[in-house]
């Protein structure tokens, strides 16, 4: 029996736009959708704002690709947004085997939103040449700025050490070890020795009601090393930041909704633009703020984007799904 | 002979019947197979074993027209959920088999060609995805939950050749 889905893919998004339609009307209205309060990130000296985060695009080489569209789609929900963002974040992962043309795709593609934007790299941007075609787009894949009261900070989260010299391997198979995600041939890793440093001396002379944001493609917790869902040095990121009243971490990586906190810092998990992650095996904290499981027969499922705002009074975070497939937890978002 | 005693007599007869043969019985088994020959058969698994790993990592272009592989949404296999099957699919609106589900991801999410379900490749990837559910209870039914995720400790999830070159092969 043939069974392939004849309905093409914008009809999916027809049936599914609903949703995420419906996602932005109730939060104009008001309605809380997706919502995860950053109470703490208030401080007198923040002057109200928002910003969006877009991660985990994964584009391939070939034209007209269904990740491309997803990528335009996730464009077209935060230029749709009725209260715009000051600034965008990509949260990492614009490529799948860090090619200079997907890389290039990703920029076209992003070049579209209407704020400006911040981007982070992931592996799958990196380990073909180590980078040099990401600089070369976006420069810096670390850095930090003041914004409007809130001090953010963007990593480059996903450096291993070298395991590629000692064997031979071509770039390519060193992208190709890195690509997997399950038992990383290249190891954990982390955002190593030179950003620990660069990070203490950012920090160094912020007064500690300052909220910090920090930005990074994994997250910085423990969360499953086997999948690198993990930041081998975030204890000591923990640490150089534990000054902080409050600290917020925006995540891509894991493509699903996930929620953490540790001491002053919340972790906040986006959703990917091109597929979900299955849960890992562990016990989570927070099991609320899993996303339901996606049907696989509905391509819009269990990706989208998010927003979060900050002003004196605090902060929220919301994750703006594709298709709904958020639990009442995400719906109704938690104090924190 | 009263009544009682005949009885107790023939129940006597009856254990030791049951005795003598439980012996003979013992004497006279064997382990269905030998150390070797379990060897052999557990390598043969491991062939397709690694086949199916090779396979759910993209080793069959023809099942794929997007650069997709089983291995981009089921890291591991996970939410693959072979214990979960025969169960209701939405897209066939009835009861499917686990191989009918591998063909509709090749075919839908991947753009590729579908396999033979009795070849095989097919026979591969399930030998794969089985073994990495091993222990896991059997449970046909719904698809609406979030099943239970399977826990890899190292390596591949199975015994493997190492490739030399790292983590996968400890």
């Amino acid at each position: 029996m043939d069974t392939k889905n004849e309905r093409s893919r914008r009809d999916f998004l027809g049936l599914t736009g609903k949703a995420g339609l419906s996602t932005l009307v109730a939060s104009a209205a008001g309605i809380n959708l997706g919502v995860i309060d950053l109470v703490h990130a208030g401080s007198k000296k923040v002057t109200p704002f928002r910003m969006a985060m877009i991660s985990d695009s994964h584009l391939y080489s070939q034209d007209g690709h269904k990740f491309d569209l997803q990528l335009e789609d996730a464009v077209a929900q935060v230029n749709a947004l009725e209260i715009q963002p000051d600034f965008v974040l990509y949260g990492g992962d614009i490529a799948q085997n860090g090619t200079e043309d997907q890389l290039a795709k990703g920029k076209k593609i992003l070049a579209n939103l209407k704020p400006k934007m911040m981007v982070i790299p992931g592996e799958h941007d990196w380990y073909l040449d180590m980078g040099a075609a990401w600089r070369g787009m976006f420069g810096k894949d670390y850095w930090s700025f003041d914004h409007k009261g809130v001090h953010f900070i963007g990593f480059n989260s996903i450096l291993v050490k070298d395991f590629w010299t000692e064997k031979g391997l071509t770039n390519k198979q060193r992208m190709e070890a890195m690509e997997m995600l399950e038992g990383p041939i290249g190891g954990l890793w982390g955002i190593q020795a030179e950003q620990l440093e660069w990070l203490k001396k950012d920090v160094a002379k912020l007064s500690p009601d300052t909220p910090v944001v920090t930005f990074s493609h994994s997250p910085l917790w423990d969360y499953y090393p086997r999948w690198n869902f993990q930041t081998s040095d975030a204890p000591e990121i923990r640490k150089i930041l534990s000054k902080f009243v409050n600290v917020t971490s925006f995540h891509g990586h894991v493509h699903q909704t996930i929620y953490n906190k540790i001491g002053n810092m919340t972790s906040i998990g986006a959703m990917s633009t091109s597929w979900p992650w299955p849960y890992p095996p562990v016990n989570v904290k927070y099991p609320e703020s899993q996303q339901y499981r996606a049907d696989p027969g509905n391509e819009q499922d269990g990706m989208g984007t998010l927003q979060a705002s900050f002003s004196p009074n605090g902060g929220k975070a919301q994750h703006l799904p594709f298709a709904d497939s958020l639990t009442p937890f995400l719906k109704n978002g938690i104090k924190i | 002979m009263t009544t009682k005693n005949i009885l107790k007599s023939l129940t006597g007869s009856i254990l030791l019947t049951i005795a003598t043969s439980a012996v003979f019985f013992q004497a006279s088994a064997r382990e269905p197979f030998t150390k070797e020959e379990l060897k052999a058969q557990e390598k043969k698994l491991l062939v397709a074993v690694e086949e199916g790993y090779n396979l759910w990592h993209g080793s069959n272009p023809t099942m794929q027209n997007n650069g997709l592989a089983c291995g981009n949404c089921h890291p591991d296999a996970a939410a693959s959920n072979p214990q979960t099957f025969p169960k209701y699919h939405t897209a066939f609106d009835r009861v499917v088999t686990w191989r009918e589900m591998v063909n509709w991801c090749i075919q839908n999410p991947q753009g590729g060609k579908v396999l033979d379900v009795g070849g095989p490749e097919m026979l591969a990837i399930e030998a794969y995805a089985f073994n990495l559910h091993r222990g896991l209870p059997i449970e046909p039914g719904l698809a609406s939950r979030q099943t239970k995720p399977i826990k890899v400790d190292y390596g591949k999830g199975f015994p493997s050749k190492p490739s030399g070159i790292g983590f996968d092969t400890k």
